[in-house]
């Protein structure tokens, strides 16, 4: 049992609404294309915003088939397609062997709340006996990591991690922190979320979609004219396992994680008031790999065009980089995949490992008028090509939790 | 990575008493705190009767009244029982240890009673207040400790639904030996919800009058609340300010069925607790007592039953094997953590709680239940057991602190 086990990415899956696959997802990412539509999924009509990222076109089918497919919900739905396309990817075989050291780590935080509350209004409206009992699982919020489990036969663990914004980067260092103990050798790291009419009017009710005024609902971080973020859903899971166990069955690596850190930011307003756990995570992660500040090439920043969010980490991130902040780049791909809360972590971190793998930093999309409280070194409105060693991913959330992950390409020591 | 781990506060809130004390005495006394449910009207479901924490007594006098709106019931207990275990802990000051102490909160489905509220006004056609939608993320707990206590570390939410306490005490465990913290109060809670009792109520799983885990007649399981925090300590720091050790944390298994979101299966559970045993580097010859994940349902509690067969041999009924959940009811994402607690006390104080309601030998379930009254038994080693929807299966072990 070694602490510097080294621990590397093999595999991809991302069902987002700008794409399907790693390849198709990290091509839309070079283009700069946009995911945001009218929504489909439930009647708008009583909100005031009608757009959001919804998947159109997404056939779970097409990945695992009609089995018991009815009483899955969509979380579940979008978290099964991920897994099975980075299971694929990382050329992972689960076996009645190795399947006691595979594992499932999940972020999810409201994927399971329309089941939960439908369920319930049924009951309201029809009376507690004659509420279907097939659909009580699905509300437990790890329904969806558990039908990974089930799905796929995975037997050595299943977690899952409620930690709003952070959820899916909260999965990948319990999922880490778990190999290093030597509970596993791999684990699938997903985040899901899915768009529905509750968590649609709990972001609306709370004044924090763009478009509440009556205009055209934008996503452009770090802008000058953002005003709220654009409500998205997706799943992204990712294969990791330590690199001598990469190497022995020969699969590909895409990418290694160097460092991870978390810090509370105990605020308790809900309000991204102080930056100070953000801050002492980007730090702890740059001084737990000895790394300083120039020796990251691409922050992979979660502002997702709120005026306090995107303020309070352009801040954070000139005081920790100093002079360096001039020459690391920066940017959001919330400004195309709009915010998919307890998945945007895993989906980030998919996006960084195709920035480091395909040599380009994604776009900040959507960037008209400079902020000057937003002053990074953004890469905007077009793709930008660059050799990247080393991605730093962030996330926060405004109930405190702070995680900061580093992850790197592996042919550049 | 050597760091050792120990029990050093314990803080509950539950429907037989609220703080260890109180709770230990009516534990062993074998009195249960099954009553009429008052949460809700349960005229149109098939039982009546729950676990509930009483007379308002979820806040106490730990929640301030100012932000008692702010804060869901499960927050409300996670906060009681923080504050409880950190007083027992005589951990008062936290200002110069606050960049080292972290919280892991385990729940079932976190805010559900805000579900249920909004619930009852969208039906009404009325609009929900902001600062009960501002309640929903299961982390709103994480907030609330974090905004009383002001602590700095790491902190996470475990939902893995009816083990989630043992997740909770599990990877705190892991970041203490990590390094990654000094402190972690492992907390988990739930409050009594409509959705679960509506759920469980429909699954036929419930009993009409009591729990009987084990009994040849036993009806099903009850439906509860509660909460229940550890104040986890790496030993050398426990030592250093002179900190009461309840027991220490010798390791945990987990693992996944990967069968069915519902049926337990037994060769998970067996895995599941051969994992910790691995871990502690124990065998089972010397587990002492193992409380019982015995939900008092049918095909839990033979499941459990014939699983703790394989693990531990023609030895199986020799070592007592009890279910608090026969006083408390199933207390949900909290349940873990509250027989965790028993756990840690039966060690310090050498008594076995009972399985009470037991009545009638199971032949498939002829364990050792310590049927009805409390054992004076010298417990050096416990396992505590946890199953979940989802077949998330987590056994902690625990042991004396002889040193």
């Amino acid at each position: 049992m070694s602490w510097q086990k080294d621990i590397v990415i093999t595999g991809i899956g991302v069902i987002s609404p700008i794409g399907e696959g790693r390849e198709a997802f990290w091509q839309a990412l070079r283009n700069g294309d946009v995911g945001f539509r009218k929504i489909s999924l439930f009647d708008t009509s009583a909100f005031k915003v009608h757009i959001a990222g919804e998947i159109t076109g997404f056939d779970p089918l097409a990945y695992i088939g009609k089995k018991d497919l009815r009483v899955l919900d969509r979380s579940t739905r979008l978290l099964l397609s991920a897994s099975c396309l980075a299971i694929d990817d990382a050329s992972l075989e689960i076996t009645d062997e190795n399947t006691f050291r595979i594992g499932v780590s999940v972020g999810a935080t409201f994927g399971s709340l329309h089941s939960i509350a439908q369920f319930d209004i049924e009951g309201l409206r029809e009376g507690p006996r004659y509420v279907n009992p097939s659909f009580f699982p699905n509300t437990v919020i790890n329904s969806p990591a558990s039908q990974v489990s089930i799905r796929f036969k995975i037997k050595g663990f299943n977690s899952t991690i409620s930690t709003g914004f952070c959820a899916s980067m909260d999965a990948l260092v319990y999922a880490a922190d778990f190999i290093r103990l030597g509970r596993a050798d791999v684990v699938l790291v997903g985040g899901v979320e899915e768009l529905c009419e509750e968590t649609f009017m709990g972001f609306h009710n709370l004044g924090l979609l763009s478009g509440l005024d009556g205009r055209e609902p934008l996503s452009c971080p770090f802008d000058r004219r953002r005003n709220g973020v654009i409500l998205s859903e997706g799943a992204a899971v990712i294969v990791i396992e330590t690199e001598e166990h990469a190497l022995d069955r020969g699969a590909p690596i895409l990418a290694r994680i160097r460092s991870y850190s978390s810090a509370f930011t105990p605020d308790g307003d809900y309000k991204f008031r102080s930056g100070k756990g953000l801050k002492t995570a980007i730090e702890n992660a740059l001084s737990e790999a000895s790394l300083a500040p120039e020796d990251i090439d691409y922050i992979s920043c979660c502002a997702n065009s709120t005026r306090e969010l995107d303020r309070m980490e352009s801040a954070v991130i000139r005081e920790v980089f100093g002079e360096a902040v001039n020459h690391v780049y920066a940017s959001s791909v919330k400004s195309m995949i709009g915010e998919t809360y307890s998945a945007s972590g895993a989906l980030a971190l998919a996006a960084s490992v195709g920035a480091i793998n395909k040599g380009f930093i994604p776009p900040t999309v959507n960037y008209l008028e400079t902020d000057p409280e937003c002053d990074l070194n953004h890469v905007v409105n077009k793709a930008l090509d660059a050799e990247i060693k080393r991605a730093l991913v962030t996330s926060s959330d405004p109930y405190g939790n702070n995680t900061v992950v580093v992850i790197e390409g592996v042919n550049n020591e | 990575m050597n760091r050792r781990v120990v029990i050093t506060g314990l803080g509950v809130v539950s429907s037989i008493g609220i703080g260890k004390d109180e709770f230990w005495k009516n534990l062993i006394a074998g009195k249960s705190g099954i009553t009429p449910v008052t949460a809700f009207d349960t005229t149109e479901h098939f039982t009546h009767m729950g676990g509930e924490v009483k007379d308002g007594r979820a806040s106490n006098d730990k929640v301030p009244t100012p932000v008692r709106n702010l804060y869901s019931r499960a927050t409300q207990l996670a906060l009681t029982a923080t504050k409880l275990a950190l007083e027992d802990a005589r951990i008062n000051n936290l200002e110069n240890s606050v960049n080292d102490i972290g919280v892991c909160y385990g729940v079932t489905t976190g805010p559900i009673q805000v579900i249920e509220k909004i619930n009852d006004i969208i039906i009404k056609k009325e609009k929900p207040p902001e600062n009960l939608i501002c309640q929903l993320p299961p982390h709103t707990t994480l907030a609330a400790i974090g905004r009383e206590l002001k602590i700095l570390g790491p902190n996470y939410v475990l939902s893995t639904a009816c083990s989630a306490g043992n997740y909770a005490i599990g990877f705190g465990y892991d970041l203490i030996r990590l390094g990654k913290a000094k402190i972690i109060i492992a907390c988990a809670s739930d409050a009594f919800s409509r959705i679960s009792f509506t759920g469980f109520n429909q699954f036929k799983a419930v009993a009409p009058e009591k729990c009987q885990p084990f009994d040849k007649n036993r009806k099903g399981m009850m439906v509860a609340e509660g909460a229940g925090v550890l104040i986890l300590e790496e030993l050398e720091h426990a030592r250093n300010r002179g900190a009461r050790i309840y027991s220490e944390i010798i390791g945990y298994g987990l693992s996944c069925d990967a069968r069915h979101m519902t049926t337990p299966s037994v060769e998970g559970i067996v895995e599941c607790m051969r994992n910790a045993l691995k871990e502690a580097g124990i065998g089972p010859e010397d587990v002492d007592y193992i409380s019982a994940h015995g939900t008092g349902t049918i095909a839990n509690d033979r499941t459990e039953c014939a699983a703790i067969k394989e693990v531990f041999g023609p030895r199986y009924r020799e070592i007592p094997i009890s279910s608090i959940k026969s006083m408390l009811g199933h207390t949900m994402g909290a349940a873990s953590a509250i027989e965790a607690i028993a756990c840690a006390l039966a060690i310090a104080h050498d008594i076995i709680p009972p399985t009470i309601n037991y009545e009638t030998l199971d032949p498939e379930c002829d364990i050792d239940c310590v049927p009805n009254e409390a054992r004076r038994y010298t417990v050096n080693i416990a396992m505590n057991n946890s199953y979940a929807f989802g077949g998330n299966n987590a056994s902690l072990l625990m042991k004396k602190n002889n040193s």
